[in-house]
């Protein structure tokens, strides 16, 4: 039938087509290969666009820059749940990742084999109201809608330590679940009453002008962590040297973001523009306003800390308590951050 | 019955059939005993009030419906389902509205050489007059062109029997007469044997060797007719008229409207 | 007025009146997060000039394309098997059917585990979405034919594998091609979906990757206005098939 052939015909050369064009334009099929680095084999590791996981794309950048080959593929993903289902789904393709601390104490108790060997930074929270609204303090969140990152967010954990000092319970908030890249359109209309995530997107509500800074973590809960760095037990079995290396790699450029201002600013830079495709001014408002909003230094996982994260968690409901630091962290690949030295890296101007 | 020394093609003992009726265990009967002989060669109309099962019948001799009792012959042979010797040609048409005419009237003989097959298609394209509207779709023809198509594309396939159920019955008036000729023409210079069903006693009796009327349902055959006048037919003779009033009475009407 | 100008004019007309209303809506309510048209357009001549525009395009096209083109190469054949033996209509429908409604966003954690994040994922995600509108159009056309082509084609002897090839296919193709049609829109539909797995390509990550940039909602727009727009030119190019002589019976006049 002349249908069917041409049809054949048109879509066998569709598809030809497109393909090949993809594969150039996409998948680089066609490019010259670079000599150095290429055909070994590197890991996948997993993250948001975020600033709680800068370390993982500046890490990345700077032994680029200094090395000329990928110490590990960093691999972005654009929500948690499929980050999540990556890492643990397929666990060969991307041993690695970025994850929320609560979350990663979760999957732990829920039988998935992984540890905790490195946080990602600290600090870098906030709650943000309406600058129109008449909260001022956390007894004016009485009744009021608060958006949350997700089920295991550390947000929750610590609008719930703030509730209870001020001698309130979760009862007395609503809590809505809301991507956070949602958040900063909806305080602007209103429909939530505050937000709280990780940055910039608390950040992008008080750039642009309609959010107002109810709290910042640093300065409820010092050194407050919400990401951290998890890895596969298998990895940490097979590939120890690996991890030594990426673990080394995120302490150190942790060390050099915090260095100065002008790798602050020059990683905002580049990270937004090679990684997370976002508007460069809004990192460096998140990395400036002020200095310590979010910090990369003292990453070194702390028993006494997660202890407090683990009870809060249970009080919560987040968490069973059914799994303790020894089970879900491995602290013998973190450096003494006291002797963690920063690379001799500058951005070429 | 029929000449002693013709060959008899369809031979019907005893036909009795019926339907499984909507509620359980209810039965429509629609044929009842049954019996009728066509011989070689003989073009036989069978008449009948709409509804009473003519339909039925055909497709039972086409080998289309299975008969729930009686014995059914075509061809010295039990009937076994259909057969590409004995086409049927449909009310709805049946022409493939995805062939062109050519394609259509050659569906029947991919079996056969290339060359045998362009000389059938051309020459039975001729017969049916469809001359120019080789490469056209059957949605570009008239209602008419169409069953014309649906006959020769059972001539080209050399089929010895015709069944055809109302072939013109969605046709107009004049398309009708036209048909009717045309048909008697094809039979007369392919003597193929065919069995045609109509509710058109007129047409019938233009048609037919033979005229069966059938009653109401349940059916069976309560006379026939035999219309000896010659062809090209006059539909003012006597003999014509006298042929088609004869049909009316049997069949309870009188042939000038009043019923009965 | 000529029908063909009535055809030009009056989307125009309506288009250059929903731009309208559209500005007039953003200004009106002082929002600066939704974009204007002018800013949408300048967010998509802003991702041309990167190349990221065609770049993207193409990405999506790839994907829609091999998830979309195996669904037919699946789901016809099934669909005319379905249709025309019972046994296995009995067999496999229900199941078709408990799958059907299932909106391809839930399987995504399904198509992470089993393909990860590679072009893989989103086609298989297209697949799903488009393979059961076919197989169950497919189906409808065949238990819908006219019984009288089939009783011709018996008529003349033919069964099987011929049978279905002359004429249950052919006398089928009009609904199937119809489906295909409904079908291609169903998985151009999904393709934002599908994107939302970590690929880093494609109108659909635009969309969700403009969403993470922050304030970038023109280029959420953009990404949508490019969809509804490529969803425009393939239905078109479909409704092509259906000018084709062997088809053109099915649709009756128009
Ligand atoms: N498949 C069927 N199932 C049940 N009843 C049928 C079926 N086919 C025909 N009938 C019934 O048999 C009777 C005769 O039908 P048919 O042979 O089509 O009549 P006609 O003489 O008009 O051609 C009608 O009452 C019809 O409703
Ligand atoms: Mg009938």
């Amino acid at each position: 039938m002349k249908l069917i052939r041409t049809l054949a015909i048109v879509l066998t050369l569709w598809l030809l087509g497109i393909t090949a064009m993809h594969g150039g334009l996409n998948l680089h099929w066609f490019a010259k290969t670079t000599g150095d680095g290429t055909g070994e084999k590197t890991f996948g590791v997993g993250f948001l666009p975020v600033t709680c996981h800068l370390t993982c794309p500046v890490t990345h950048f700077i032994n680029k820059e200094m090395e000329h080959h990928d110490m590990f593929q960093p691999m972005r993903f654009n929500g948690w749940p499929e980050l999540k289902e990556m890492f643990i789904g397929r666990s060969k393709d991307m041993p690695a990742a970025f994850i929320l601390a609560p979350m990663a104490i979760a999957l732990r108790e829920q039988g998935v084999k992984i540890k905790i060997v490195h946080l990602g930074h600290r600090d870098g929270s906030a709650v943000m109201v309406h600058k129109d609204s008449g909260i001022f303090q956390t007894t004016d969140l009485r009744g009021k809608t608060i958006a949350v990152p997700g089920r295991y967010a550390n947000q929750r954990i610590i609008i719930y330590r703030e509730l209870k000092k001020a001698g309130m319970t979760l009862d007395d908030v609503k809590l809505l679940e809301m991507p956070p890249p949602d958040m900063p359109a909806a305080l602007l209309s209103h429909s939530v009453d505050a937000i709280t995530s990780g940055e910039p997107f608390m950040g992008q509500a008080e750039l642009d002008g309609y959010g107002r800074v109810l709290w910042q973590a640093k300065d409820v809960w010092p050194g407050f962590i919400s990401c951290v760095l998890a890895v596969h037990e298998d990895a940490i079995r097979d590939h120890r040297d690996e991890i030594q290396r990426l673990v080394n790699g995120i302490a150190s450029s942790g060390k050099w973001i915090d260095e100065s201002m002008s790798h602050r600013m020059d990683a905002a830079q580049f990270v937004a523009t090679n990684y997370y495709n976002q508007n460069p001014r809004l990192l460096s408002f998140v990395l400036s306003k002020p200095p310590d909003r979010v910090t990369y230094s003292r990453l070194k996982p702390l028993q006494p800390e997660f202890e407090e994260i683990e009870r809060l968690a249970k009080e919560v409901g987040m968490l069973q308590g059914t799994a303790h630091f020894e089970d879900y962290a491995d602290d013998t690949f973190a450096p003494d951050p006291a002797k963690v030295q920063a690379p001799h890296f500058e951005v070429k101007k | 019955m029929g000449n002693a020394d013709m060959q008899n093609i369809i031979t019907v003992r005893d036909c009795w059939m019926s339907f499984a009726g909507k509620e359980p265990g209810a039965e429509i009967h629609v044929l009842e005993q049954v019996n009728l002989d066509v011989v070689q060669g003989e073009f036989v109309c069978i008449v009948g009030p709409s509804g009473c099962g003519k339909s039925t019948l055909l497709n039972i001799i086409g080998g289309f419906l299975e008969e729930t009792r009686g014995e059914i012959y075509v061809e010295n042979a039990v009937v076994n389902g259909p057969d590409p010797g004995r086409i049927f040609v449909f009310q709805e048409n049946g022409v493939f509205p995805w062939l062109t005419v050519e394609q259509n009237i050659g569906f029947g003989l991919l079996s056969r050489p290339e060359t045998e097959r362009a000389e059938r298609v051309k020459h039975y394209i001729a017969m049916v007059g469809l001359n120019g509207f080789e490469k056209s779709y059957p949605r570009e023809l008239s209602g008419g062109m169409r069953q014309r198509v649906e006959i020769a594309r059972a001539l080209a396939a050399d089929a010895r029997v015709l069944y055809m159920d109302e072939p013109f019955g969605a046709l107009d008036f004049l398309t009708r007469l036209k048909m009717r000729s045309d048909l008697i023409r094809i039979w007369q210079a392919e003597k193929k044997t065919i069995l045609f069903v109509t509710h058109d006693i007129e047409e019938a009796v233009q048609l037919a060797d033979r005229v069966l009327v059938m009653t109401k349902r349940p059916a069976t055959i309560q006379e026939e007719v035999k219309i000896d006048l010659p062809r090209p037919r006059d539909l003012d003779s006597s003999g014509y008229l006298a042929a088609r009033d004869r049909i009316f009475e049997i069949m309870g009407m009188d042939a000038h409207g009043g019923g009965g | 007025m000529n029908r063909r100008v009535l055809h030009i004019v009056l989307p125009l007309v309506t288009g250059a009146l929903l731009l309208t209303s559209w500005h007039v809506a953003v200004k009106l309510s002082g929002s600066d997060i939704f974009p204007t048209p002018q800013q949408v357009l300048a967010g998509l001549g802003e991702l041309a000039q990167q190349g990221l525009l065609l770049k993207y395009i193409v990405a999506s096209l790839f994907r829609v394309s091999w998830g979309f083109i195996a669904a037919v190469l699946v789901g016809v054949p099934l669909g005319l098997i379905l249709g025309w033996f019972r046994p296995a209509y009995a067999a496999l429908n229900p199941f078709i059917q408990i799958l059907r409604p299932i909106s391809p966003i839930a399987w995504i954690p399904v198509a992470i585990l089993w393909f990860g994040v590679k072009d893989t994922a989103p086609v298989f995600l297209i697949f799903l979405a488009s393979v059961f509108p076919i197989t169950v159009s497919s189906m409808a056309a065949v238990q819908n034919m006219q019984q009288v082509y089939l009783r011709a084609a018996q008529n003349f002897g033919l069964g099987g594998l011929e049978l279905f090839r002359r004429v249950i296919f052919p006398a089928a193709l009009p609904q199937i091609i119809t489906g295909i049609r409904i079908a291609l829109g169903v998985a151009w539909l999904v393709v934002v979906a599908a994107e939302m797995i970590a690929v880093n390509s494609g109108l659909g990550y635009l969309i969700i990757d403009a969403r993470n940039a922050g304030k970038r909602y023109d280029l959420v727009v953009a990404g949508m206005v490019m969809i509804g727009l490529i969803g425009l030119v393939l239905d078109v190019l479909v409704r092509r098939l259906e000018k084709f002589d062997e088809v053109r019976w099915g649709y009756g006049q128009r």
